[in-house]
């Protein structure tokens, strides 16, 4: 096994010495199709400590913590709870152990509450639910572990923050030993970041013993105490004691090159910004009413010529509402929504693609691709406006288009026929990226409007759809930058407005950040405090 | 005509009457629907039901054996269901149409087979109640299974927001991954509430012979499945509100008889039609804004990425 000789000689810190480790995998393996998701994987966690395991999307770190867990069966392998070998075959025996996992989108039951979320499944003696009684248990559990939740509200009205210290609650009702949080960070706010690292840090003082995946470093580097690193499937450095690695070492083991990981590290700089750049995209007091939607009232947003903004916001602040208002699949209550200087507030989508606005859909397998069509049809839909003025579908042309784009972006396919969906999740988003580039190549001052483009994607596609969206920039286009990831907005965008309840309240110039101050407007606190 | 026949003790007594098939089956449908699959081979379990519970209750004379034998006949169609919709994640609306073909035929060939062809019907005893004049009377005196049924909505009801099952129903329904991950089953919760289902959805079959016609015909059902399925989207999948919702179509239903006697010159067909132009009504209002189980229709299947 050569993935483990990098730091063998190293070994596990001294406090984690004679006894067995807690948790030990040895030689987990599993396939998905052709796809070997585990390679013979050795994977120990000891007792008592927050054990890191890093890598990008696609190294294995959930198809991990899911044979761990017993959500997938693995094809080989062992795995030993304090040194005793066991079968996990689903997540209830994962927590008779004592294993309990915290999934990267959490999974509670939207309709109900959150003390029926706890209970679910160890509903504890009877014919009937005692009500009063259990609501009283989660809320003494809640404060005993210092977790503030009210235990009648309904899971749907919580924030992303409230709802994974549910699932926490959840897994300590389940007198949990080993806590697996998957990718927890994504989609928090700094502040609701600290308070849960806050939460793990107190558990573990208790006893607990917390496995937390993520592709973050800062996170990794910050509350981890021994990392583990993946990539493709391996272990590529297992238990290191977090005070003896950095940054640069753990990229070099997440991306395995040597010559390029400095580069990857180091941001980019923006492309300069003309102090009298015109007006491509204006928002003017914008107001957006659809039933069971979240209501936009009163936004202004300006995007120059060869600028980048971001729009920062909790995750359902109406980012995808404003969105789809300036493309057009919305309609507006009122205000204005210019194009270099053109009323397009009525206009249909057709119209406003016309006129230079090309989008990054959001949820790229559902609203971005023909999934069972090929790559070439995927790629000239909405290109066909451009590449075939006369209205003829003339596929010569059409594939000459998607192979330029395949060979420019480097997507891993066959051949321009594969089927769009059969493409891992970078390369479609390399084909969307390429479309929505090339609509743009069409026009002097394009607007782009990108919701979410880097969404799961690993650390090279990110790298390159934020150089794409510059070159968008730097050719005069402007670009709005719709992500929940504020280190993805701090890294690429001019300015940054930040988004609450369908309102926009500030906007924030870079490149200084300040990344709490940020926050406080995410969480609505600057409205508290107003008011 | 004298307008005072639409609240009549007469009319009112039949709406409860003629909205307990629905409702059965209704209930059975909201079980299983909560538990994450749709039922959509309603109708044909309907007819089911009917031509089993009809020949069982003809040949053993006794109504109880028929409403048992249209149960244990629903429930096997159930676990077909299950198996498919559940082990193998097939299409639920593509099996459940492909079952309520086969159940339809299936009635009508068991009928066939025991009873052939006769120039008077085979009858049963159909359930009877005391009957009377005043208002009272009439809704005391009520055949037997007009209670039972309602006793049963209040039962589900209890089972589906008051006890340790009906949680887990819900939470399957809902995101079975975060029950699955909380220890429960949720492939068994899955196969009973299908197959609890079934079994009511073939009694309330079993009911139209025994309390309607006393004898089977093919098509008798007339939609009653359907209609039934819409009432779950119409009570919200909330078992008090689905009775409300039957009452409301068993009313429609009973004026159309009363209307026939009432208003010689109305053709009898358009009042046939009422309670379907009914339906259409209902469900432009019912459908806006349901939100069902979010996982109805959604296989489960643990290994899946992503």
């Amino acid at each position: 096994m050569p993935s483990l000789t990098e730091t063998s000689g190293r070994g596990a810190g001294p406090s984690f010495g004679a006894e067995p480790p807690f948790v030990h995998a040895q030689g987990i393996s599993k396939r998905f199709g052709a796809i070997q998701a585990l390679d013979g994987v050795n994977f120990e966690v000891a007792r008592g400590e927050i054990h890191v395991v890093l890598g990008e999307n696609g190294a294995g770190k959930t198809s991990l913590m899911s044979v761990l867990t017993g959500l997938y069966q693995a094809d080989a392998g062992e795995i030993l709870v304090d040194g005793r070998p066991v079968r996990i075959t689903s997540p209830a025996d994962a927590l008779r152990l004592g294993i309990a996992m915290v999934p990267q989108h959490v999974e509670l039951v939207n309709n109900l509450t959150v003390w029926e979320n706890v209970i679910l499944g160890r509903e504890q003696g009877g014919l009937f639910l005692r009500r009063d009684h259990q609501r009283q248990q989660v809320a003494e559990l809640a404060q005993r572990y210092d977790l503030p939740i009210d235990p009648d509200a309904v899971v749907a009205s919580l924030a992303a923050g409230q709802k994974q210290k549910v699932e926490i609650l959840k897994m300590l009702h389940r007198q949990a030993r080993l806590l697996i949080l998957d990718e927890p960070t994504t989609y928090l706010t700094p502040q609701e970041v600290d308070s849960l690292f806050g939460t793990l840090t107190s558990l573990v003082q208790r006893g607990m013993t917390v496995i937390l995946v993520t592709h973050k470093l800062r996170d990794a580097l910050r509350i981890g105490n021994r990392l583990t690193v993946m990539r493709g499937g391996r272990v590529v450095a297992a238990g290191v004691p977090a005070s003896e690695t950095d940054e640069l070492q753990l990229v070099r083991w997440l991306i395995g090159g040597q010559d390029e990981t400095g580069q990857l590290l180091e941001a980019e700089p923006l492309p300069p910004l003309g102090s009298e750049a015109a007006p491509v995209l204006q928002v003017e007091n914008l107001s957006v009413q659809v039933p069971g939607r979240v209501a936009l009232r009163d936004i202004s947003l300006t995007v120059r010529a060869g600028e980048i903004v971001g729009l920062a916001g909790v995750a359902g602040s109406g980012q995808r509402e404003l969105a789809e208002a300036l493309v057009g699949l919305l309609p507006t209550a009122g205000g204005r929504v210019l194009l270099n200087g053109t009323d397009i507030t009525a206009w249909p989508v057709a119209h406003r693609l016309d006129a230079g606005l090309a989008c990054i859909p959001e949820d790229r397998l559902r609203e971005g691709i023909l999934p069972s069509m090929p790559i070439v049809e995927t790629f000239v839909l909405g290109l066909h406006r451009y590449l075939f003025p006369d209205g003829r579908y003339r596929i010569g042309k059409a594939l000459e288009a998607a192979n330029r784009v395949i060979d420019e972006y480097k997507v891993k396919t066959p051949h321009a026929w594969f089927p769009t969906a059969a493409l891992s999740g970078g390369n479609v988003q390399k084909v969307i990226v390429g479309r929505a580039v090339q609509m743009c190549s069409y026009h002097r001052h394009p607007a782009l409007v990108a919701m979410n483009p880097t969404r799961g994607l690993d650390v090279r596609t990110v790298r390159d759809v934020h150089h794409r969206l510059r070159q968008v920039a730097s050719q005069g286009g402007a670009v709005l930058l719709v992500s929940e990831d504020l280190d993805e907005l701090m890294g690429n965008c001019h300015r940054i407005a930040v988004i609450y309840q369908g309102r926009v309240d500030a906007v924030f110039d870079g490149p200084d950040y300040d990344r709490y101050q940020i926050g406080e407007y995410m969480l609505g606190r600057h409205e508290r405090e107003a008011g | 005509m004298d307008w005072s026949v639409l609240l009549s003790a007469d009319v009112l007594g039949q709406m409860l009457f003629f909205a307990t098939p629905l409702l059965l089956a209704a209930l059975g449908e909201v079980i299983t629907e909560r538990s994450g699959v749709l039922n959509v081979a309603i109708e044909g379990l309907m007819a089911l039901g009917a031509s089993v519970g009809f020949l069982a209750a003809y040949l053993a004379a006794s109504n109880g054996v028929g409403i048992g034998a249209a149960m244990a006949a629903g429930g096997l169609i159930g676990l077909l269901l299950a198996y498919g919709t559940i082990s193998l994640q097939v299409s639920q609306l593509t099996l459940g149409l492909a079952l309520h073909v086969l159940c339809v035929g299936l009635a009508s060939l068991l009928y066939r087979l025991v009873v052939g062809l006769q120039f008077v019907p085979p009858q049963i005893q159909t359930f009877r109640g005391k009957g009377g004049d005043t208002l009272w009377q009439v809704l005391t005196g009520l055949p037997g299974p007009v209670y039972a049924v309602l006793l049963l909505a209040v039962v589900v009801h209890v089972i589906i927001f008051h006890t340790p099952v009906g949680l887990r129903l819900r939470a399957c329904g809902e995101n079975p991954r975060a029950a699955d991950l909380l220890g429960v089953n949720v492939f068994r919760i899955r196969y009973l509430a299908t197959v609890v289902g079934s079994m009511l959805i073939a009694a309330a079959g079993a009911l139209l012979p025994m309390m309607l016609t006393a004898t089977y015909s093919d098509r008798m059902i007339g939609g009653r499945g359907w209609i039934a399925l819409m009432l779950v989207i119409l009570g919200r999948w909330l078992p008090f509100r689905i009775v409300l919702g039957g009452w409301l179509f068993g009313y429609v239903e009973a004026l159309q008889y009363r209307l026939g006697l009432q208003l010689v010159t109305v053709p009898p067909q358009f009042l046939l039609m009422l309670p379907y132009v009914f339906v259409i009504l209902v469900a432009i209002r019912a459908y806006g804004g349901a939100a069902g189980p979010q996982a109805l229709m959604r296989p489960y299947d643990r290994e899946a990425r992503g």
